[in-house]
Protein backbone atom coordinates (compact mmCIF):
# COMPACT_ATOMS: atom_id res chain seq x y z
CA UNK A 1 0.00 0.00 0.00
CA UNK A 2 1.13 3.59 -0.96
CA UNK A 3 0.45 6.74 0.70
CA UNK A 4 1.92 10.52 0.92
CA UNK A 5 1.65 13.09 2.87
CA UNK A 6 3.08 16.78 2.23
CA UNK A 7 3.13 19.45 4.57
CA UNK A 8 4.69 23.07 4.55
CA UNK A 9 5.81 24.55 7.90
CA UNK A 10 5.89 27.97 9.87
CA UNK A 11 9.25 28.26 11.28
CA UNK A 12 7.96 27.71 14.80
CA UNK A 13 9.25 24.82 17.12
CA UNK A 14 5.10 24.62 17.80
CA UNK A 15 5.03 22.89 14.22
CA UNK A 16 6.74 19.74 15.92
CA UNK A 17 4.00 18.45 17.24
CA UNK A 18 1.75 19.07 14.16
CA UNK A 19 3.83 16.86 12.57
CA UNK A 20 4.03 13.87 14.85
CA UNK A 21 0.58 14.18 15.28
CA UNK A 22 -0.03 14.45 11.12
CA UNK A 23 2.92 10.99 10.92
CA UNK A 24 0.39 9.19 13.46
CA UNK A 25 -2.44 9.92 11.45
CA UNK A 26 -0.59 8.87 8.31
CA UNK A 27 0.80 5.58 10.08
CA UNK A 28 -2.60 4.29 11.41
CA UNK A 29 -3.97 4.65 7.83
CA UNK A 30 -1.11 2.95 6.48
CA UNK A 31 -1.22 -0.43 8.99
CA UNK A 32 2.49 1.54 10.22
CA UNK A 33 2.75 0.48 14.13
CA UNK A 34 2.43 3.21 16.46
CA UNK A 35 5.76 2.87 18.11
CA UNK A 36 7.92 2.84 14.27
CA UNK A 37 5.76 6.02 13.55
CA UNK A 38 7.11 7.87 16.62
CA UNK A 39 10.71 6.78 16.06
CA UNK A 40 10.33 8.44 12.73
CA UNK A 41 8.26 11.17 14.14
CA UNK A 42 11.53 11.81 16.72
CA UNK A 43 14.17 11.73 13.80
CA UNK A 44 12.21 14.31 12.20
CA UNK A 45 11.66 16.40 15.46
CA UNK A 46 15.61 16.51 15.93
CA UNK A 47 16.05 17.57 12.10
CA UNK A 48 13.56 20.20 12.35
CA UNK A 49 14.48 21.81 15.76
CA UNK A 50 17.75 22.30 14.71
CA UNK A 51 16.75 23.77 11.60
CA UNK A 52 14.27 26.09 13.23
CA UNK A 53 16.93 26.65 15.96
CA UNK A 54 19.65 27.30 13.93
CA UNK A 55 19.67 27.68 10.29
CA UNK A 56 16.58 29.50 10.03
CA UNK A 57 16.90 31.05 13.27
CA UNK A 58 15.34 34.62 13.41
CA UNK A 59 14.53 34.44 9.99
CA UNK A 60 10.99 35.96 8.28
CA UNK A 61 10.94 34.37 4.85
CA UNK A 62 12.39 30.50 6.12
CA UNK A 63 10.64 27.85 4.15
CA UNK A 64 10.62 24.19 5.25
CA UNK A 65 8.93 21.59 3.28
CA UNK A 66 8.33 17.92 4.37
CA UNK A 67 6.99 15.13 2.35
CA UNK A 68 6.30 11.46 4.05
CA UNK A 69 5.60 8.03 2.19
CA UNK A 70 5.33 4.60 2.17
CA UNK A 71 6.92 2.70 -0.37
CA UNK A 72 7.57 -1.44 -0.13
CA UNK A 73 7.51 -1.34 3.65
CA UNK A 74 9.86 1.87 3.57
CA UNK A 75 8.75 4.49 4.98
CA UNK A 76 10.38 7.78 3.23
CA UNK A 77 10.90 11.31 4.27
CA UNK A 78 12.12 14.35 2.40
CA UNK A 79 12.86 17.07 4.50
CA UNK A 80 13.90 20.55 2.55
CA UNK A 81 14.42 23.86 4.35
CA UNK A 82 16.57 27.58 2.56
CA UNK A 83 18.73 27.78 5.36
CA UNK A 84 22.34 28.38 4.87
CA UNK A 85 23.63 24.79 3.83
CA UNK A 86 24.12 22.73 6.16
CA UNK A 87 24.59 18.73 6.11
CA UNK A 88 23.70 17.09 9.51
CA UNK A 89 25.28 14.09 8.42
CA UNK A 90 28.43 15.42 8.50
CA UNK A 91 28.03 17.09 11.97
CA UNK A 92 30.34 15.53 14.61
CA UNK A 93 28.06 13.87 16.90
CA UNK A 94 30.26 13.15 19.97
CA UNK A 95 29.30 9.80 22.01
CA UNK A 96 27.49 10.83 25.64
CA UNK A 97 29.69 11.04 28.50
CA UNK A 98 29.90 12.55 31.77
CA UNK A 99 27.25 12.62 35.17
CA UNK A 100 24.53 14.66 36.02
CA UNK A 101 27.58 17.91 36.19
CA UNK A 102 28.72 17.93 32.94
CA UNK A 103 26.81 16.25 30.27
CA UNK A 104 26.04 18.23 27.35
CA UNK A 105 23.08 17.46 25.44
CA UNK A 106 24.05 19.01 22.44
CA UNK A 107 24.14 17.01 19.33
CA UNK A 108 22.38 14.31 21.06
CA UNK A 109 20.11 14.83 18.42
CA UNK A 110 21.81 13.87 15.57
CA UNK A 111 22.72 10.87 16.97
CA UNK A 112 19.26 9.64 17.81
CA UNK A 113 18.52 10.58 13.81
CA UNK A 114 21.54 8.54 12.73
CA UNK A 115 20.89 5.72 15.40
CA UNK A 116 17.12 5.78 14.58
CA UNK A 117 16.91 5.90 10.51
CA UNK A 118 18.29 3.14 8.00
CA UNK A 119 19.52 5.35 5.34
CA UNK A 120 20.34 9.15 5.29
CA UNK A 121 21.33 11.49 2.23
CA UNK A 122 22.32 14.77 2.05
CA UNK A 123 22.16 17.11 -0.65
CA UNK A 124 21.82 20.78 -1.61
CA UNK A 125 19.85 21.78 -4.41
CA UNK A 126 19.07 25.00 -5.57
CA UNK A 127 19.35 27.09 -1.96
CA UNK A 128 17.63 23.95 0.07
CA UNK A 129 18.65 21.26 2.02
CA UNK A 130 17.10 18.38 1.04
CA UNK A 131 18.06 15.41 3.45
CA UNK A 132 15.86 12.15 2.54
CA UNK A 133 15.53 9.24 5.35
CA UNK A 134 14.11 5.84 5.04
CA UNK A 135 13.48 3.14 7.96
CA UNK A 136 12.20 0.19 7.40
CA UNK A 137 8.63 -0.76 8.77
CA UNK A 138 8.99 -3.74 10.48
CA UNK A 139 5.48 -5.89 11.02
CA UNK A 140 3.88 -5.40 14.11
CA UNK B 1 -0.89 26.25 38.35
CA UNK B 2 0.63 23.64 36.28
CA UNK B 3 -0.76 21.16 33.54
CA UNK B 4 1.86 18.39 34.46
CA UNK B 5 0.60 15.59 36.75
CA UNK B 6 2.44 15.10 39.53
CA UNK B 7 1.72 13.92 43.39
CA UNK B 8 3.90 13.99 46.21
CA UNK B 9 4.76 10.39 47.48
CA UNK B 10 6.79 10.02 50.49
CA UNK B 11 8.01 13.15 50.16
CA UNK B 12 9.32 12.53 46.49
CA UNK B 13 7.74 14.53 43.59
CA UNK B 14 6.13 11.60 41.23
CA UNK B 15 6.33 13.62 37.92
CA UNK B 16 3.74 11.74 35.49
CA UNK B 17 4.28 13.79 32.16
CA UNK B 18 1.77 12.20 29.13
CA UNK B 19 1.98 11.36 25.30
CA UNK B 20 5.15 13.26 24.60
CA UNK B 21 7.69 15.74 25.43
CA UNK B 22 9.09 16.91 22.38
CA UNK B 23 10.32 20.25 20.89
CA UNK B 24 7.48 22.17 21.24
CA UNK B 25 6.26 20.93 24.78
CA UNK B 26 9.91 20.32 26.25
CA UNK B 27 10.03 23.79 27.66
CA UNK B 28 6.19 23.85 29.35
CA UNK B 29 7.59 20.67 31.58
CA UNK B 30 10.64 22.60 32.46
CA UNK B 31 8.28 25.27 33.48
CA UNK B 32 6.14 23.17 35.57
CA UNK B 33 9.03 20.49 36.81
CA UNK B 34 11.18 23.88 38.33
CA UNK B 35 7.92 25.42 40.07
CA UNK B 36 6.91 22.21 41.48
CA UNK B 37 10.42 22.11 42.59
CA UNK B 38 10.60 25.18 44.09
CA UNK B 39 7.89 24.24 46.56
CA UNK B 40 10.37 21.81 48.58
CA UNK B 41 11.05 18.29 47.71
CA UNK B 42 14.19 16.65 46.50
CA UNK B 43 13.48 13.77 45.41
CA UNK B 44 12.13 13.15 41.94
CA UNK B 45 10.62 10.93 40.06
CA UNK B 46 9.64 11.23 36.57
CA UNK B 47 6.96 8.20 36.22
CA UNK B 48 6.48 7.51 32.09
CA UNK B 49 4.17 5.18 32.47
CA UNK B 50 2.24 7.51 30.10
CA UNK B 51 5.11 8.85 27.74
CA UNK B 52 5.44 7.75 24.46
CA UNK B 53 7.94 9.77 23.36
CA UNK B 54 10.63 11.93 24.17
CA UNK B 55 13.32 13.44 22.32
CA UNK B 56 16.48 15.68 22.69
CA UNK B 57 14.84 18.59 23.86
CA UNK B 58 12.97 16.09 26.60
CA UNK B 59 16.11 14.68 27.57
CA UNK B 60 17.71 18.78 28.20
CA UNK B 61 14.82 19.59 30.48
CA UNK B 62 14.78 16.30 32.36
CA UNK B 63 18.77 16.87 33.23
CA UNK B 64 17.84 20.40 34.16
CA UNK B 65 15.26 19.26 36.55
CA UNK B 66 17.81 16.88 37.89
CA UNK B 67 20.43 19.13 38.12
CA UNK B 68 18.14 21.29 39.88
CA UNK B 69 17.00 18.39 42.25
CA UNK B 70 20.58 17.18 42.97
CA UNK B 71 21.60 21.51 44.06
CA UNK B 72 18.83 20.78 46.84
CA UNK B 73 20.68 17.65 48.03
CA UNK B 74 18.14 15.28 46.42
CA UNK B 75 18.01 13.67 43.03
CA UNK B 76 16.21 12.25 40.07
CA UNK B 77 15.07 8.78 38.66
CA UNK B 78 12.95 7.17 36.65
CA UNK B 79 10.16 4.46 36.70
CA UNK B 80 7.69 2.44 34.14
CA UNK B 81 9.71 3.54 30.89
CA UNK B 82 7.98 2.02 27.66
CA UNK B 83 10.23 0.62 24.80
CA UNK B 84 10.96 3.64 22.96
CA UNK B 85 11.31 5.69 25.79
CA UNK B 86 13.80 3.18 27.35
CA UNK B 87 15.24 3.10 23.51
CA UNK B 88 16.12 7.17 23.96
CA UNK B 89 17.49 7.00 27.35
CA UNK B 90 19.57 3.95 26.30
CA UNK B 91 21.02 5.78 22.74
CA UNK B 92 21.67 9.21 24.95
CA UNK B 93 23.39 7.37 28.05
CA UNK B 94 20.63 8.75 30.53
CA UNK B 95 19.54 5.07 32.01
CA UNK B 96 22.94 4.74 33.67
CA UNK B 97 22.90 8.33 34.73
CA UNK B 98 19.57 8.51 36.32
CA UNK B 99 18.69 4.31 36.54
CA UNK B 100 15.47 2.56 35.17
CA UNK B 101 12.72 1.53 37.51
CA UNK B 102 10.17 -0.93 36.94
CA UNK B 103 7.76 0.74 39.44
CA UNK B 104 7.53 4.19 41.39
CA UNK B 105 7.53 2.78 44.63
CA UNK B 106 11.34 0.86 43.69
CA UNK B 107 12.29 4.46 42.08
CA UNK B 108 11.33 6.07 45.58
CA UNK B 109 13.55 3.87 47.55
CA UNK B 110 16.44 4.02 45.04
CA UNK B 111 16.74 7.98 45.98
CA UNK B 112 16.38 7.34 49.78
Amino acid sequence: MTGRLDMSLANDVQEVARVIDSLEEFGAAHGIPAEQCLRFGLALDELITNIISYGLAGRSDGIIVLAIEQRDGILHAELGDNGPAFDPLAAETTPPAGDIESRDVGGLGLTLVKSFMDRLDYRRVDGFNRLTMEMKVKAA
Amino acid sequence: MTSLNHETVNGALVLKPSRRIDSSSAKAFEDDASALLDKGPKKVVIDATDLDYISSAGLRVILTTAKKAKTAGGGLTIACAKNNVKEVLAVSGFDNIFGLHDSVAQAISSLA
